[in-house]
């Protein structure tokens, strides 16, 4: 299985531990990815989006274009590039004024679009082309006993117009997955709570708010951590969580792991690979009970 | 309570509003609204606005133009999408929100909290300029004018973060065989 693959920003910066485990698990499961050639930021969801909403699509053109060119469809391991992604590819349809100007934008780099490249987010990859079957093939030191909060976010599951993978008020794809990990996927009310996205800089206060509410009912819930498949709710869950913790005085102490980790965990991958030492918050525990869970002995780090 | 229009002796109406918010995408449904509460009872940052997305709407058919762009409330909105996932007559709300934020900008009309624009416009200058985004030249561009503490708190975070190689100190900038920039300066120029 080929995708041209569209890293984005976080993925350089803040959240390189999640592709480096993508790239680890990515071998076990036959998934190639082709990153494309100088990939431009998606155009954000809305930083530069509600600025200058034209250079925005254009910018999301570009990479549809980019991967156009290259016959593939694209996976992303960003929530907000793969809304960013894919609501380009909605309004290049439904609007032809907007569609006539990016279109003469590309031109000055001699690119086009005609609107034929697929945007999918590697969760529906795993969940759809490559099945739950094939992950628990690959499981070879299952997660007994790890209770896991699966925390799926905003834009991975809404808009509905967007994506159709997985239920809006009850996802249950990465649920399953860490099912098929071995380990117990706890039920919790703020699965699809709002991190506080890009507030974290603009308005620090209500982010924290935000925030909280997940890791308190995940706790409660008796979770060990959290799994993610957005950088950026790693990064206001686990980067912030100190923050969190001075802000309202309380003890929390989840790490939150990116799906892709969990998943080389179980499949017997070394911490290393999958960049656990660059998760703030202390995975140590997690490591170990994958360690002491494991059938065959972990590589050590 | 104070600030509701419902308690003001006199509010200027904009009728022209309504037919500037129809040019936003999403914009043109914004008389579908029946008032249901469900974005408001639903909005995870409710809390932290002044008035709720249902009222912002209500407040947008009443052509309350100058209240509508000088809340709060559209610039606390975090785009999460619940309130669209659950209205019953399907209205984008975030992007109706995002549409208010652009008018806002455009318009010179001052939001609660400086900062807020500054981001959107620092973002925007520095991903027009590397293709890219760069943390540091992001807090640099943010931090002119912040408190002493602020910059410290800030600084534990990036810390933080470079102790643990999550900071690129450099930026990434793409190839100039891509003709990027001929991209975006095409699109500065089309943009009215």
């Amino acid at each position: 299985m080929k995708y041209a693959y569209f890293p984005g920003c976080s993925i350089h910066a803040s959240a390189k531990e999640y592709e480096m485990a993508a790239q680890a698990v990515n071998k076990q499961l036959d998934i190639e990815f082709v990153e494309i050639p100088d990939w431009n930021c998606c155009g954000s969801i809305d930083a530069v989006h509600a600025y200058n909403p034209l250079l925005s699509v254009t910018l999301a053109a570009r990479n549809l274009a980019l991967a156009e060119a290259m016959s593939l469809d694209i996976v992303t391991l960003c929530s907000a590039c793969f809304f960013t992604l894919s609501r380009a590819n909605n309004v290049l349809r439904e609007d032809a004024a907007m569609k006539a100007k990016v279109d003469k934008a590309l031109a000055e780099a001699g690119l086009k679009y005609s609107g034929g490249v697929k945007v999918r987010h590697y969760l529906d990859i795993l969940t759809n082309d490559v099945g739950l079957d094939k992950i628990r093939q690959q499981v070879k030191a299952p997660l007994k006993g790890l209770k896991v909060a699966p925390y799926y976010g905003c834009l991975i599951v809404r808009p509905t117009g967007i994506q159709k993978f997985d239920d809006a008020e009850h996802p249950m794809s990465m649920d399953r997955i860490v099912g098929t990990l071995g380990a117990e996927a706890v039920y919790y009310q703020d699965k699809t709570r709002c991190c506080g996205a890009s507030l974290v800089i603009t308005d620090e206060d209500v982010m924290l708010e935000m925030a909280k509410s997940p890791l308190l009912t995940a706790k409660k819930a008796q979770a060990d951590c959290l799994v993610t498949p957005c950088p950026m709710c790693h990064f206001n869950l686990d980067a912030k969580q100190k923050d969190i913790e001075s802000r309202f005085k309380i003890d929390i102490g989840l790490p939150v792991l990116y799906i892709t980790q969990l998943m080389g965990l179980a499949f017997g991958l070394s911490p290393k690979e999958l960049g656990l030492h660059r998760n703030i918050v202390s995975p140590s525990k997690i490591v170990e009970k994958a360690k002491a869970s494991s059938q065959v002995p972990t590589k050590v780090s | 309570m104070n600030k509701h229009p419902s308690n003001q002796a006199v509010c200027q109406t904009d009728p022209s509003f309504i037919e500037e918010i129809r040019k936003i995408p999403g914009g043109d449904k914004i008389l579908d609204c029946i008032q249901c509460g469900v974005c408001a009872g639903s909005c995870h940052a409710r809390f932290a606005m002044d008035y709720s997305p249902m009222q912002i709407l209500k407040m947008a058919h009443l052509g309350l133009k100058q209240e509508v762009l000088s809340s709060s409330t559209i610039w606390i909105c975090a785009s999460c999408y619940t309130c669209a996932s659950r209205c019953p007559r399907s209205l984008n709300i975030p992007a109706i929100m995002s549409g208010f934020k652009h008018m806002a900008m455009k318009n010179n009309v001052k939001a609660p909290i400086e900062l807020k624009p500054k981001f959107h416009k620092a973002f925007t200058e520095i991903v027009g300029k590397y293709g890219r985004m760069h943390e540091p030249a992001l807090q640099l561009k943010l931090t002119k004018k912040t408190s002493p503490r602020q910059l410290l708190h800030n600084a534990s975070l990036g810390v933080r973060m470079l102790r643990k190689g999550k900071l690129n100190l450099k930026p990434s900038k793409l190839a100039s065989t891509t003709r990027f920039s001929r991209v975006v300066e095409k699109t500065l120029k089309e943009e009215t």
